[in-house]
């Protein structure tokens, strides 16, 4: 028996050494320019598995149709790796992915990192190194803001969708303006995107006289009907900013349940037509919902295709978004290097000029030029209807 | 009071599916002195089958028979699938250990829960499943019930706390009246001696896997049918109901049912009326003072080693 | 008993000593011959002392960054030492103690946290590194003392209970920390950030340089790990290591005999924290912030994993456990390696299973021509049931293995649920020909369903191979690597 463990141990030793070898290897060719006719590689660093592997992997296979539509198209060959951050093990594998792709000189850019803490660990690393990251979830504003000075962001973080800052605020506002609402219930569970969006509304909404109650359940809840009694049956609305499409609905449908009259309101984490349908409800979102974009049309039946048994979320049409900015500021940057590039800083640099014209949510996409968010950001109100789909209303 | 009466109703019936998950853990400590870690997700793969049926059978919108069949289709699905899994979890994972220092069986269970979880995250992605009972003939699972004073209390819920009562009130007369529950409980006592005296520990084993696996998966498919249900659902439930079994007394059959309704109690009470950002905290302060205080549990045995 | 090397058995003797049964005797003997060369070998090998073996290790391992410049595999490294750190820990814990600790990575947050809280901008405390640490350790092992405490009179399932409500507090505890009595302490679930690197006497160590791991960090960690090797080492051999040795044997007997077992119990609880305590401040000041999610029943059982592989009570084993487990799971992620990693573990399982016999080599022909068959029907019926492959390596295989450009939806569980039914009969055959036949059929279902079911999800399939291989080692190997074979006496 031990004279197979000692075996084993040494055929793994000596794959490893094999596979690393072979990764120094490559490291030591990085003086020379690179060709854009060999395989670049993207990464996508996002949650694969555990607890918010719904996210990343909706990210991911949006990402892939990009990779697999778009880089032909643009005269590229483009490999993408996958580098999976479980929420569970906290920000220690965003670092240990920055290192794997910093390391490796074809590597062009990395789509994510998905969380706002993931950006906030790495986000040095990358910088440093040159290397180009879009996020497609990451919307903490001070990743591209300075908020009570500070700023976690860097020049070489770049986000395609609005930050936190524009969300709440947005909603909030329709919230006084057009509900005309008195009070409020506010949820968050207890992670960051629930309560920077909590903490925005409720700032706006003190500042506009309207009473506000805040409630905070842990992420892991499934069941709110307890949390439900705290909603007063005066109560005008309940802000729920939810990343998950059923527990909107299963708190929807509950609040009818108890016999409150609170509307509901939540954030673009809810947006599934599919799955959140509950009339009467009212949700933001960046974009409108993508169905309803007819350019879209072909895109999402690839997408369907597939990926069969499926549904479109709110998640994955701005990975796909992402990757295309960096898949064209690969192609600016090889046409202005005539067919090769000396490093990723010229990706880096290339990533900011983008212009997209048909951008998968709708109308044309560029950066703004002050930060690295998205120009004239804005988030869309939407009304669920009493068939379940999704109205434009503010 | 309305208040109370909503948090009532809701820990009734949270507490009920945390009963039977309780008592599939009580169940099977009782006769193997074994934490069954991988159980709750025994509950969540209960609960994917049921998901799976209401798919086959034609989904909420239009299902393919009456709601009633359904109900119960989805449920005899979820639990023989479930009975089956319990079984070969305890013929491949715990047997061969049955012999093995107490360390061993707990780590192939913590190994086995791993498994089964990513496994079904492999398999079936990490989507939320709801299984939008609201459709079902049209809401009217939430909308007919009875009202006490201003507190509605929907169709849906009383299906679940009864059917939970059913089920344990079967569960109980199976142990206490018939000659395989007799079996059990003189498993759990000595299995030495029980061996001794002519009962075959491994159908009687078998057979409580099957008893404690079946309810995981009725559990899962009512749990299901309120709150949408994800891979990795089942090591937060499971232990919540781990939870209420110790509180209960684990071994315990009563026990593990008073457990379940006392967590679902102080899981509600605590979110309603005080505060929900420590709601947590106070659960498990006052469980880790019980454990201290009355290791045992409200309705266990004092564990009496003989020397 | 006689710890002196990793590998621990008794000195063969020749001749039975005074009041000493001739069989027991003659038994390390037997052993030995029984070895053939490799036990020749072992013989020589375990006559070198222990503190050897360290240095050499060290040595070794200080001679990575030399070889490797990759930042990330040097970072891989530094993590690989912290996990052998945390599993020393546990190790003194479960291994020398016998407790089952299921909040054992509690106390690695907490001194994370301590850390944090200490030396970086949420207080303006900056504590120097060298007042730090120590501090931090004894923080950890008063902790660790006061959990101990309530937790005496709990015998071993429920301190399992109780330890797991204890983690889970933990974590409530550091979500929240934002709002204790309007102060935020823990930072919450944002976490804090900005946290100091280490420093000594004034210096302070950069964690990257333009971005690049600094290997400073790797010499640092694993200066610690042995010093903390050693120091474990020396009260393993003290009276307190033995009484815990017999505690963990028989803890009626152990009682009998007038030990403290209440105040062994303690000790191994609060040593075992300090050892984590302190590996949370290294890694806290490296990654410069910290998070509650980092503390997640998830690193528990990755460190458990480690512990049990390596073989629980050996310190080697425990070693090699850690960085076994860290460089599969890393090898792991990426789909190149895995791959090559999965038909070498195959090929090397099914030529250790058989040996080298006419029935292996039947299991061969018969696993390819079946294989080649199923390739080529598939291939002949449609083009894209088996295109489906993309890159060098995966090509040549995806010539034996079908690869199909798109899975139905219905194929990865029906596949996986066969293969899983096929390996679990597969252990209930006897007939050794009938299982060369269903064999054959098999390896090719798993060479299938782990190039197209398991492959493409890098992510849970580490963990899936975590969980089997947890289990599978309790039921063939429950002593691990390097651990001694216990034996409970009921």
């Amino acid at each position: 028996m031990k004279k197979w463990i000692v075996l084993a141990l040494a055929a793994l030793a000596a794959s490893v050494v094999a596979s690393t070898a072979s990764g120094s290897a490559r490291t030591a060719a990085a003086a020379q320019k690179i060709s854009c006719r060999s395989t670049l590689k993207i990464a996508i660093v996002t949650p694969l598995t555990g607890g918010a592997a719904f996210l990343g992997q909706e990210q991911l296979s949006w990402t892939k149709l990009a990779v697999k539509q778009l880089a032909p198209a643009l005269g590229l060959k483009i490999q993408l790796l996958q580098g999976d951050t479980p929420v569970e093990q906290g920000i220690a594998p965003a670092q240990t992915l920055a290192q794997k792709y910093v390391s490796d000189p074809t590597v062009m850019g990395i789509i994510g990192p998905a969380t706002s803490g993931g950006v906030a660990a790495s986000a040095q690393t990358y910088f440093q190194a040159k290397m180009a990251q879009i996020s497609p979830s990451a919307t903490r504003t001070d990743l591209t803001y300075t908020v009570n000075g500070k700023r976690e962001g860097t020049p070489a973080f770049f986000r395609v969708v609005p930050a936190d800052n524009v969300q709440g605020p947005s909603d909030a506002a329709y919230m006084v303006k057009t509900l005309h609402v008195k009070k409020v219930v506010i949820f968050d569970f207890q992670e960051p995107y629930s309560q920077g969006l909590a903490t925005a509304v409720d700032n706006y909404l003190k500042a506009h006289n309207v009473t506000t109650i805040r409630v905070s359940a842990p992420v892991s809840t499934t069941d709110f009907s307890s949390y439900v009694t705290k909603v007063p049956s005066d109560a005008s609305a309940v802000f729920f900013p939810t990343q998950q499409p059923p527990q909107a609905q299963t708190f929807a449908e509950q609040l009818v349940e108890q016999g409150k009259k609170a509307i509901m309101f939540s954030s673009d984490g809810s947006d599934a037509p599919s799955q959140y349908n509950k009339p009467g409800g009212y949700l933001s979102n960046f974009a409108p919902d993508i169905t309803g974009i007819k350019a879209d049309a072909s895109l999402i039946a690839a997408w369907k295709k597939a990926n069969p048994g499926q549904q479109v979320g709110s998640f994955g049409p701005p990975a796909y978004g992402a990757t295309q900015v960096l898949l064209q500021a690969i192609h600016n940057a090889c046409a202005k290097g005539h067919g090769s590039i000396t490093s990723r800083a010229d990706v880096f640099h290339a990533v900011k000029k983008v212009r997209i014209k048909n951008w998968i949510l709708g109308g044309s996409f560029r950066f703004s030029t002050k930060t690295n968010d998205p120009l004239n950001a804005k988030f869309y109100i939407f009304k669920i209807q009493s068939d379940g789909s999704y109205k434009l209303v503010g | 009071m309305a208040t109370f009466t909503q948090l009532t109703v809701d820990a009734l019936t949270l507490g009920s599916v945390y009963a039977l998950v309780a008592l599939g853990y009580s169940l099977v400590y009782g006769v193997l002195k074994l934490l069954n870690f991988a159980h709750g997700d025994v509950f969540m793969v209960g609960s994917f089958i049921g998901y799976g049926a209401l798919q086959a059978l034609g989904g909420s919108s239009s299902p393919d028979v009456p709601v009633w069949l359904l109900l119960v289709l989805v449920t005899l699905a979820a639990m023989a699938g479930c009975a089956v899994l319990g079984v070969v979890l305890e013929r491949f994972a715990y047997r061969p250990l049955r012999d093995a220092p107490r360390i061993a069986p707990l780590i192939s269970a913590l190994g086995a829960s791993f498994f089964i979880a990513n496994s079904m995250q492999l398999l079936f992605g990490a989507q939320q499943r709801d299984y939008q009972s609201y459709n079902l003939s049209g809401g009217s699972l939430y909308f007919r019930g009875f009202d006490i004073g201003q507190v509605h209390v929907p169709l849906l819920r009383i299906i679940t706390i009864s059917a939970a009562l059913v089920m344990m009130v079967v569960l109980w007369y199976l142990v206490n009246r018939t000659a395989t529950g007799k079996a059990m409980r003189a498993t759990s006592f000595d299995r030495e001696a029980a061996a001794m005296m002519g009962i075959d520990i491994d159908r009687v084993i078998v057979f409580t896997f099957v008893l404690g696996s079946a309810l995981a998966g009725a559990a899962g498919v009512m749990f299901a049918l309120r709150v949408p249900t994800a891979a990795s659902l089942g090591f937060t439930i499971g232990l919540k109901g781990f939870t209420a079994a110790v509180i209960g007394g684990i071994g315990s059959i009563p026990g593990a049912m008073v457990g379940g309704l006392l967590l679902g109690g102080a899981e509600s009470y605590t979110a309603g009326y005080w505060t929900t950002t420590w709601s947590d905290l106070v659960v498990f302060s006052i469980l880790i003072a019980f454990m201290i205080f009355r290791p045992q549990g409200l309705l266990g045995r004092a564990d009496i080693r003989k020397v | 008993m006689s710890d002196t090397t990793p590998f621990s058995s008794d000195v063969p003797a020749a001749t039975p000593a005074v009041g000493q049964d001739e069989w027991v005797a003659r038994h390390a003997e037997r052993r030995l011959a029984r070895g053939g060369r490799l036990g020749a070998i072992e013989g020589r090998l375990r006559v070198i002392p222990w503190w050897a073996w360290l240095v050499l290790f060290v040595a070794a391992a200080s001679t990575m960054p030399a070889i490797e410049s990759s930042g990330y595999v040097r970072r891989v490294g530094f993590d690989t030492v912290i996990f052998m750190l945390l599993a020393l820990g546990l190790n003194v814990v479960v291994g020398w103690g016998g407790l089952l600790d299921l909040g054992y990575i509690a106390f690695y947050g907490i001194g994370s946290y301590a850390y944090a809280i200490f030396d970086s901008g949420q207080f303006g405390y900056h504590v120097p590194t060298i007042v730090a640490i120590p501090a931090i350790t004894l923080l950890g092992a008063l902790v660790g003392l006061l959990l101990g405490l309530p937790s005496r009179r709990l015998s071993g399932d429920y301190l399992a209970i109780v330890t797991l409500f204890f983690l889970e507090l933990f974590e409530t505890v550091a979500t929240n920390g934002d709002q204790i009595f309007g102060h935020d302490i823990t930072g919450g679930a944002d976490g804090i950030l900005n946290v100091d690197p280490l420093s000594f006497f004034g210096h302070a160590l950069p964690v990257q340089h333009n971005g690049i791991f600094a290997v400073s960090y790797y010499y640092v960690a694993l200066g610690i790990f042995a010093v903390v090797f050693v120091a474990l080492r020396f009260v393993n051999r003290s009276r307190t290591g033995r009484a815990w040795r017999s505690l963990r044997e028989d803890p009626l007997a152990a009682e009998v005999m007038g030990m403290p077992v209440n105040w062994l119990k303690l000790a191994s609880f609060a040593t075992g924290a300090a050892v984590a305590a302190l590996t949370g401040t290294i890694s806290t000041a490296l990654s410069a912030s910290v998070f509650p999610l980092n503390f997640s029943p998830v690193v528990l059982i990755t460190v458990y994993a480690m512990v049990i592989l390596g073989g629980s009570g050996s310190q080697a084993g425990v070693v090699l456990g850690a960085i076994v487990v860290n460089v599969l799971l890393q090898m792991l992620q990426n789909p190149g390696q895995a791959r090559v990693l999965f038909y070498v573990v195959l090929a090397g399982g099914v030529v250790a299973a058989f040996r080298l016999s006419r029935r292996l080599a039947v299991l061969v022909v018969a696993t390819f021509a079946f294989g080649a068959l199923v390739r080529g029907v598939a291939g002949a019926l449609h083009r894209s049931w088996v295109d489906g492959a993309h890159g060098g390596i995966a090509h040549a295989i995806s010539d034996w293995v079908v690869i199909p450009v798109r899975l139905a939806s219905w194929l990865p569980p029906v596949s996986y649920g066969l293969l899983l039914a096929l390996v679990l009969g597969l252990t209930l055959v006897r007939n050794g020909w009938l299982r060369v036949a269903v064999l054959a059929p098999t390896l090719y279902l798993a060479a299938f369903v782990w190039e197209n079911v398991m492959l493409p999800n890098p992510g849970p399939t580490r963990y899936v191979m975590l969980g089997l291989l947890l289990i599978v080692l309790m039921i063939a190997r429950p002593n691990g690597l390097l651990g001694e074979r216990r034996v409970e006496i009921v």
